[in-house]
């Protein structure tokens, strides 16, 4: 039986006999399929990883609705886990309400400010490679006119969006930035005609930070390959995705951060907070389409690294939202 | 292409699904059964089309199966609605779980757990006659794929035989009077299940129009409601094809329109985008309810026919 339906039938029937109160096991909700290509998908490569490196027992779970944030949590905890993942901004209430009531479970949210006693959160800072790919698009943008397609409208979202759009003023002060929110992360139609209309008005750079609008979005783009037109993948390397059209990637390694955070959960060490992962870290990357960087003059690549640089020093604080 | 051109044409494209879902259950809704299950052949539909299109490397092998797809979901309905006499909503929902479960299981199972950037070459605009370069309507109407034309006509032929067919006037007699047109003859059960296959085979077709032609991949949950919109649009339609075929257009430039304002870059209308994008089901609700009390859904529907 595949691992997969093996962790469903744990759920399903609650098996406790099968797992030994001493094992270090790990559970993870996320709030969209795991098979996203994305955000979820790079949380369960995390969950696997920590099975591999570890030798965690894990679980997964999809929910949709606040009530099961709780309900789930509710049962991780219950069955002993030591850690439980919730994959998004939207699980720090039902966080803070079950970390209450069971103080021997770890509690981590991915993005987030809610700490308490055995809640924490992780923090990337994915705006700090999206005001770099930002600056390259206000840089190269021959229109003048650069383009960013969300799903939900959500802080951590908008927040790669504050970044991009700064960052292409700093490459060029009088860089127009297009926003559009298609209203959901599954919808891949609607992403490409979102796109379509951007570049109807002029966009030629487009970042996208949609989930599983990103194909649409690279669909569109490169259905107008002809008029220079490229586009930004985000949250994995997607340059492969659209090998003609991508010219780099905002990047979240989020297995190594998972992983990372399972071992100092682990061993006892983690203190609960909120842990940031930057470009410092190497959880963040910007990372350029070999295929396409010969695209990039040498000089503008110089200036990026230089970017990273202060970035990483810390002379240069990227701006973001406020969340 | 100006820019309210590509507006008008994206608006056409985003029709296409809904207009083909639409259609489907609009005979169903004639012929006095409601199938709140749209939704999910849309999903089969797109997901068949996807596979197969993908293996093959036949476009039109994609939609074959999609249509089959949604033919296999439509005989379900049939078998508990039509022949158990199960109730029309619930079977409805149910059959919704199952595309929605169904199909992101059988995705993970052929795609990997988290997924693959698998695409296919999707359906190509077919320019007809160079129509498409008449200003501002030309590349709306002739610059589409084929199955937007399709669906087109469908619609056309839907309102031919709804108004100048014995056809028509059996279908329209079962979902008003099952009775009465079981008295004159007309097979009760059998135009029923005839509507619902007809269904099927349309709501299969829009979710290959979704992951054919207006894009060219397959993700979990990618209808993304439309076929709710679509039992919309049949109220929005009055129960007519042309009504259908307007209410769809209608709601595809709605919801352009609300795409080219949030990137228009208009600064108080960006600020404003979460009204845009409830631009398209606010426009929809005020049709509606100007068209209150002038429509009237078919007075069988929803209801079982078994003689006693």
């Amino acid at each position: 039986m595949p691992k997969w339906l093996t962790s469903i039938f744990s759920i399903l029937f609650l098996l406790p006999s099968s797992t030994p109160a001493k094992d270090f096991k790990v559970g993870l909700l996320t709030p969209g399929p795991v098979s996203d290509k994305g955000w979820n998908a790079g949380a369960y490569e995390g969950l696997l990883a920590i099975e591999t490196r570890l030798g965690a027992k894990i679980s997964h779970v999809q929910v949709k609705t606040p009530a099961e944030h709780e309900e789930h949590f509710r049962s991780y905890a219950d069955e002993g886990y030591s850690l439980v993942f919730g994959h998004g901004f939207e699980f720090q209430d039902a966080a803070r309400r079950v970390g209450a009531d069971f103080p021997e479970t770890v509690f981590i949210t991915t993005s987030g400010n809610t700490v308490t006693q055995n809640v924490g959160a992780m923090v990337f800072e994915l705006e700090e490679a999206t005001y770099i790919l930002g600056f390259l698009a206000g840089k190269m943008s021959a229109s003048g006119v650069v383009g960013m397609v969300g799903g939900v409208e959500i802080p951590s979202v908008e927040s790669t969006f504050i970044a991009f759009e700064a960052g292409a003023k700093a490459g060029n002060s009088g860089i127009r930035a297009l926003r559009t929110y298609t209203g959901s992360w599954e919808d891949t139609a609607l992403a490409r005609d979102a796109t379509l209309a951007q570049i109807s008005q002029g966009a030629d750079f487009i970042f996208h930070n949609a989930n599983e609008g990103g194909p649409g979005v690279f669909q569109a783009v490169s259905e107008n390959r002809s008029k220079n037109v490229f586009a930004f993948g985000s949250n994995k390397d997607q340059n492969a995705e659209a090998p003609d059209v991508i010219l780099a990637s905002a990047v979240i390694d989020l297995p190594g951060a998972f992983v990372q955070l399972a071992e100092r959960v682990k061993s006892g060490s983690y203190k609960p907070g909120v842990t940031r992962f930057g470009l410092a870290s190497g959880v963040i990357s910007v990372a350029l389409n070999p295929n396409l960087s010969g695209r990039i003059p040498d000089p503008l690549r110089a200036e990026m690294e230089d970017l990273k640089g202060r970035i990483v020093s810390g002379k240069l604080k990227v701006p973001r939202g406020n969340f | 292409m100006e820019p309210f051109e590509i507006f008008l044409q994206s608006g056409v494209r985003i029709a296409t699904p809904l207009l083909l879902a639409a259609l489907g259950e609009l005979l169903a809704e004639k012929a006095g059964l409601i199938n709140i299950g749209i939704e999910g052949k849309l999903l089969a539909g797109a997901f068949a089309a996807f596979v197969v299109a993908a293996s093959t490397g036949s476009l039109w092998a994609g939609v074959l199966a999609a249509m089959l797809a949604g033919l296999a979901l439509a005989v379900l309905f049939g078998v508990f609605c039509i022949a158990l006499r199960n109730d029309q909503i619930v079977t409805g929902a149910a059959l919704n779980f199952l595309a929605l479960g169904g199909t992101g299981m059988g995705y993970q199972l052929l795609y990997g757990q988290t997924g693959s950037a698998a695409t296919v070459a999707p359906f190509a605009e077919w320019n007809l006659f160079s129509l498409e370069n008449i200003p501002l309507v030309g590349p709306a109407l002739f610059s589409q794929t084929i199955l937007t034309y399709l669906a087109i006509w469908i619609a056309l032929l839907f309102a031919f035989l709804h108004t100048r067919t014995r056809l028509g006037f059996h279908l329209a007699a079962v979902g008003e009077h099952p009775r009465a047109a079981d008295a004159a003859g007309i097979p009760v059960n059998g135009v029923r299940w005839c509507a619902i296959l007809i269904e099927g085979l349309l709501g299969g077709l829009a979710g290959a129009s979704l992951s054919l032609s207006l894009s060219n991949t397959f993700n979990e949950g990618m209808s993304n409601g439309r076929g709710f919109i679509a039992l919309a649009i049949v109220i929005f339609g009055r129960w007519n094809p042309l009504g259908v075929l307007g209410g769809a257009l209608f709601f595809g430039a709605a919801t352009a329109l609300q795409l080219l304002l949030q990137a228009s870059n208009i600064v108080w209308l960006s600020a404003n985008y979460p009204y845009l994008q409830m631009l398209p089901y606010l426009l929809t609700l005020l049709v509606l309810a100007a068209a209150l009390g002038t429509s009237r859904s078919p007075r069988a529907i929803g209801q079982h026919y078994h003689r006693e």
